[in-house]
């Protein structure tokens, strides 16, 4: 159990909270052009890294907006919380 | 309202602390981001839209809840007609609103059941279960959140001294209501 600070609310427990998996993966521009390989690149292959990472999270259950985070996931500890459509920081 | 049966067929009273369904009372879903959608609001309603996380802000007839950066409940402060489920101020703001497309206006009057919860142990109820930290919300009149209690969805406004409003969805209303007894009555 750990608490986040959602932007919008302030301070909550994990429960409320959902994971969406990485942050900023950008849609292609042109879908069509691409291989059925950089497709699936873009479509599933993650990076799933063991140490500071760029999440989405949705506060489901409480104001139901989305924001980003920065997240150790080795400890779990939150470096940083951004809203949507904010730059993600510079490590 | 439509004709629903009551959720509580009587009062809950345990530990001095007392829960009945509050009905029937207008509530509508306000959604909406420019500042036409304030300056239309405030007309129709005489009252502000609290912009501050965690508020609420009163009237006379009505009470509007901040839910999120561009979400908002209002409702009806004393029992509206039972027999219709037309409300002149829903017909004004979907006029204003909804129609212009300054935002979206939704009647959840049937959709939330509202409870009422008296008592000074009222915390100690919700502590039993709900992950959200209530020592800033108790001392603070009129704050709002939307948390978990027993793992189901509720909004709760915190009325008055010992005196809380407790929103849930109908569906889970009967779950929620088994789940407050059991636990009023260990406090």
């Amino acid at each position: 159990m750990f608490v986040i600070n959602c932007p919008y609310c302030g301070e909550r427990d994990q429960q409320e909270f959902k994971a969406g998996g990485e942050a900023h993966i950008e849609r292609p521009k042109q879908p069509t052009e691409l291989s059925d390989d950089e497709w699936a690149e873009y479509l599933f292959m993650r990076k799933n890294i063991k140490g500071v990472q760029f999440e989405r999270w949705n506060h489901a259950h409480g104001c139901r907006k989305w924001f980003n985070m920065v997240r150790d996931t080795s400890n779990d500890e939150i470096k940083l919380v951004y809203k949507m459509g904010e730059k993600p920081p510079l490590e | 309202m439509l004709n629903y049966n009551s959720i509580l067929k009587d009062e809950i009273n345990h530990n001095g602390l007392s829960i009945k369904e509050i009905s029937p009372i207008m509530k509508l879903n306000l959604r909406g981001k420019k500042r036409e959608f304030f300056t239309s609001v405030g007309k129709n309603l005489n009252m502000i839209l609290p912009t501050e996380a965690n508020t609420s802000s009163s009237s006379d007839k009505l009470t509007s809840i901040w839910l999120s950066p561009d979400e908002w409940m209002i409702f009806s402060n004393e029992g509206v007609q039972k027999d219709s489920n037309i409300y002149e101020l829903e017909e004004k703001l979907y006029n204003s609103i909804s129609k212009t497309n300054l935002g979206a206006v939704t009647d959840v009057t049937d959709q939330l059941v509202l409870l009422e919860l008296k008592g000074e142990n009222i915390f100690e109820l919700f502590a039993s279960g709900s992950p959200f930290n209530f020592n800033e919300f108790k001392d603070k009149k009129g704050s709002t959140t939307q948390t978990l209690l027993n793992n189901i969805d509720v909004i709760i406004h915190h009325k008055d001294q010992n005196l809380v409003n407790l929103f849930v969805r109908r569906s889970f209303s009967e779950h929620l209501c088994s789940w407050i007894n059991d636990s009023a009555s260990r406090l």
